[in-house]
């Protein structure tokens, strides 16, 4: 790995690839005697050579040596024979003291061939005889011959004794002259016998033609060596250059060939040497090696393809952040930043980040993951990636480097946002849509809402949807939630709940909230407080009613009036008055119940505000009874009044509240007398004033009515009282009393006469300050 | 010796108008106020045809009309269904279809309020023959 994410500048020409090996330094040097010293021909054949020459050369030597000892040796030997004879010779010269004959020897012998020169001396090294002409003899000479040191010592070594002189050209041999019994006892120069050596003979032979055999002898044997090293140096080169060199020669070239990675299969006929083998071994492991490189290079394209081509960034970075190499989407990307810091590159930062995944791979040599902000562009676009690390290990299992992979999430990141805000505005419709909203799990539990269900339910997160909304133990019948489990459709309900002690009307409709399988894993229930409209369709519903009651009514009073023009024009026809009467009676009495019906609706239908005055109640009651009493009384009805008949001023609409009692005076008088009951029946009319609240009561023992009847009294058109009453009456009466913000209620028993009972709150003139009235609010004095 | 007619309606200026107009026509008339007193007075004057309003109090003209019909000695008295409600009004008081669906024989006629005269006198000449 080391090897293919090296690093980047050491060799620009070969980005990514192997390092070009290293040139052998014999093909560097141009000096051609260099060269030639130091190839191999030379070599071989030149030690070669030199070994054979210093061979040669020993050998000949120590020849010579042996031969120059055992010459010389003879030459001693010879030496020290002459001395032998040259004493014999002498020796009877001294036995006769004849100096002369000596003198005439040594003489003789020293002009002999062989001879340079003879000399005797005494044992005190003075000169006696010599063979050279012109010598003093004598103890004048004794000076002159005392520098031989071989003369020295000559009594306490009696032995004979020589040395080379002259450059070793001449052999110089002293032999001592010893006392003898003969001597001793002669008379000459007699020496006491105590004394060892008398003197000593010295001889000098030349050596100088031994010397010149050997030195030509040691010539002609150097040239010979000489001579035998250059054949056999030579015939050695001769051999490498021609046997030897060139199949190691084509081995270099194919060597070089292959470190340059061609690798050209051998065709050429090596032999069958050591040096073929070599060869043959050597083209075998140039197969190899050419093999193993054609599947590393294999390998290396493959991994830097997949590297470069790799569809993502991949980041190279060292311990110091620095950004080793980017692959190929890496710089298109980005721009090359070799180099660079890579919190600088392309994070625009001037520290290394915080939380960095690179840092924590070089720390703990794990992979790490993490979500980075990389910049482009400079720094004007905003890339989100996810970043892996891995590390990269050197040969001694340290993290040598980080590997960066990061996948572009920037769209992922758009997406997810664009997510978000679309959920947010979903959440929001849902929170914000003016209906309750909320989402009901497989358990029946409430899983979600929305606000305004929160307003209105509180928070119910976990309540059974029943018990939430309609305090149930147990589930609905009709469950639409059900319904949508079931199906997975959508259904709808309207329901009748009870809230904060209210009767509400819901309209629920469910639908369904399918998992990625489309199964219904939970339903969404969407509702709506329809109790308002409810009350509106009703009192549509009532009006229409009450629209068909007053056709009813008006079909009856045409009907009247129909008839009595035709019983007026029968009488007239018949010339009958009574008849006329009776029909004109008819038509005045239709034309009367027109003009209430009218004014009723004309009241009924108008929106107005009461017109406040100052007046008493109790007046009002008083003018009601009055206005009913003889009428009652002629019905076999008798008026209770039950009310103080002054009761203090208060702040009403005398005339609305004077026809609102009137009405129900009107209503008891008809129950009391469509009952039947004998007289005298009752009405009793009660009034008073506690604190802030007015109550006038109408109690009568007529029919009563149902409970039914009870509850739709001032809601529809309904009359019981036939052609005697709009079937506004009521109605009219409710919108005085709501008007004046009061309440009106009945309380019956069917045939045993109602109540009914109108309570207003109550303004006095003396708090009727801050109380907006409409109108001037003037003194009433009764009717 | 000319038929007799009793005329139920709880409004007093109906009942004149409609005997006026019966008795300028050669019926004899007779009267109730509601369907209890017209049950009675069937069964005592035993009219020829009874004119019978539908809305009245205490008994309406459906359940007088039940009972005529109930009753063998009345239930072969021509009934003339005299009523202020239209179908077209009020769907729910559509009464002719309410006693249609009933086992009882329907009335020999309905006339709706306001009267048309002729074709209440023809509906009566027509029940009587």
């Amino acid at each position: 790995m080391n090897g293919l994410y090296r690093q980047r500048g050491e060799d620009p020409t070969q980005t990514g690839s192997f390092p070009a090996p290293t040139r052998p330094m014999w093909t560097t040097l141009t000096n051609p005697v260099k060269k030639f010293t130091s190839s191999l021909s030379f070599k071989l054949s030149f030690y070669a050579g030199f070994i054979m020459f210093l061979a040669v050369v020993a050998f000949a030597y120590h020849t010579i040596f042996t031969q120059e000892e055992s010459l010389l040796d003879e030459k001693i030997r010879a030496a020290i024979k002459d001395t032998e004879i040259i004493k014999a010779a002498i020796w009877n010269g001294m036995m006769t003291k004849d100096r002369q004959v000596i003198r005439e020897i040594v003489a003789a012998l020293g002009k002999e061939e062989g001879f340079r020169d003879i000399n005797i001396y005494d044992h005190r090294g003075v000169l006696h005889y010599t063979s050279r002409t012109g010598q003093p003899e004598g103890p004048a000479a004794a000076t002159t011959n005392s520098h031989n040191p071989l003369l020295a010592n000559l009594d306490s070594n009696t032995s004979l004794r020589y040395r080379f002189i002259d450059a070793g050209n001449v052999l110089n041999v002293v032999n001592p002259l010893n006392n003898t019994a003969g001597c001793a006892a002669a008379g000459c120069h007699a020496s006491p016998s105590v004394e060892k050596v008398l003197g000593a003979l010295e001889v000098s032979l030349p050596v100088q033609d031994v010397r010149q055999k050997i030195s030509e002898h040691r010539r002609k044997t150097l040239l010979f060596a000489v001579a035998l090293f250059l054949i056999v140096s030579s015939i050695l080169g001769l051999v490498v250059i021609f046997g030897v060199l060139p199949p190691i020669k084509r081995l270099q070239r194919n060597a070089r060939n292959l470190a340059k990675g061609h690798y050209a299969p051998s065709v050429a006929n090596y032999g069958s040497d050591e040096i073929a083998d070599l060869a043959r071994t050597f083209d075998e492991m140039s197969r190899e090696i050419n093999w193993r490189t054609a599947m590393l290079d294999e390998s290396r394209r493959f991994y830097e393809d997949l590297f470069e081509t790799v569809p993502c960034y991949l980041n190279i970075v060292d311990p110091d952040y620095r950004i080793v190499r980017g692959n190929r989407a890496f710089t298109d990307e980005f721009g090359d930043h070799t180099g660079s810091f890579c919190y600088r590159a392309f994070k625009g930062q001037e520290t290394p980040c915080r939380n960095c995944q690179v840092e924590k791979t070089f720390a703990d040599g794990l992979s790490h993951r993490g979500e980075q902000v990389w910049t482009r562009e400079a720094g004007t676009q905003e890339v989100h990636v996810v970043v892996h690390t891995s590390p990269i290990l050197d040969e001694e299992g340290k993290v040598s480097q980080v590997l960066e992979m990061s996948v572009d999430i920037t769209r992922l990141k758009n997406l997810q946002a664009q997510l978000e805000k679309k959920e947010r505005e979903f959440k929001n419709l849902f929170e914000n849509v003016p209906c309750y909203l909320s989402v009901v799990d497989k358990a029946y539990r409430i899983a979600y809402f929305n606000k305004r269900f929160v307003y209105d339910f509180g928070d119910c997160w976990g309540q059974h949807c029943y018990t939430a909304y309609k305090a149930r133990e147990t589930r609905c019948s009709n469950c639409p939630v059900e319904a949508t489990f079931a199906d997975g459709a959508t259904h709808s309900s309207e329901e009748l709940w009870h809230l904060n002690g209210m009767d509400r009307h819901i309209i629920l409709q469910t639908a369904p909230i399918l998992d990625e399988q489309g199964e219904v894993v939970a339903v969404m229930e969407m509702f709506n407080d329809i109790t308002e409209l409810r009350l509106l369709q009703n009192e549509l519903s009532t009006l229409g009613e009450t629209i068909a009651g007053m056709s009813h009514d008006v079909k009856n009073i045409l009907s009247g009036l129909e008839g009595g023009v035709y019983v007026v024009d029968s009488g007239l026809r018949q010339g009958r008055e009574e008849r006329v009467r009776q029909g004109w009676d008819m038509v005045k009495r239709n034309v009367e119940k027109v003009s209430d019906l009218v004014k009723d609706i004309l009241y009924a239908s108008k929106e107005r505000e009461p017109e406040y005055r100052e007046c008493d109640p109790g007046e009002i009651l008083t003018e009601v009874h009055d206005l009913f009493e003889r009428k009652a009384l002629e019905a076999g009805i008798e008026m209770v009044k039950d009310f103080e008949p002054r009761m203090g001023n208060a702040i009403l609409d005398p005339k609305e509240i004077h026809s609102a009692v009137s009405n129900l005076i009107a209503n008891a008088m008809a129950a009391c007398v469509s009952s039947g009951k004998p007289s005298p029946r009752h009405i009793i009319l009660h009034g008073s004033a506690i604190d802030t609240r007015l109550i006038i009561k109408v109690s009568d023992d007529g029919t009563g009515m149902s409970q039914e009847a009870a509850e739709n009294l001032f809601k529809k058109f309904y009359s019981t009282k036939g052609s005697k009453g709009t079937g506004l009456g009521l109605v009219v009466t409710r919108k005085i009393v709501e008007e004046h913000k009061g309440t009106i209620t009945v309380e019956s028993t069917e045939g045993e006469g109602a109540t009914f009972t109108i309570d207003i709150p109550l303004m006095w003139p003396e708090r009727i300050d801050g109380i907006e009235t409409h109108g001037s609010v003037q003194r009433h004095t009764g009717s | 010796m000319p038929k007799k007619i009793l005329v139920v309606d709880d409004e007093p200026d109906m009942v004149t108008f409609l005997c006026t107009l019966l008795e300028d026509n050669g019926y004899a008339t007779c009267t109730a106020v509601d369907g209890e007193d017209g049950m009675e007075k069937t069964r005592n004057e035993k009219p020829d045809l009874i004119s019978l309003d539908l809305l009245m109090p205490n008994k309406t003209g459906i359940k007088m009309y039940r009972e005529l019909r109930k009753d063998p000695e009345t239930k072969d008295i021509p009934v003339i269904m005299v009523t202020g409600f239209a179908k077209d009004d009020v769907p729910q008081m559509d009464f002719k279809k309410w006693i249609h669906e009933r086992a009882i024989k329907p009335p020999e006629a309905y006339i709706e309020k306001p009267v048309n005269k002729e074709v209440y006198l023809e509906s009566i000449k027509q029940a009587l023959t």
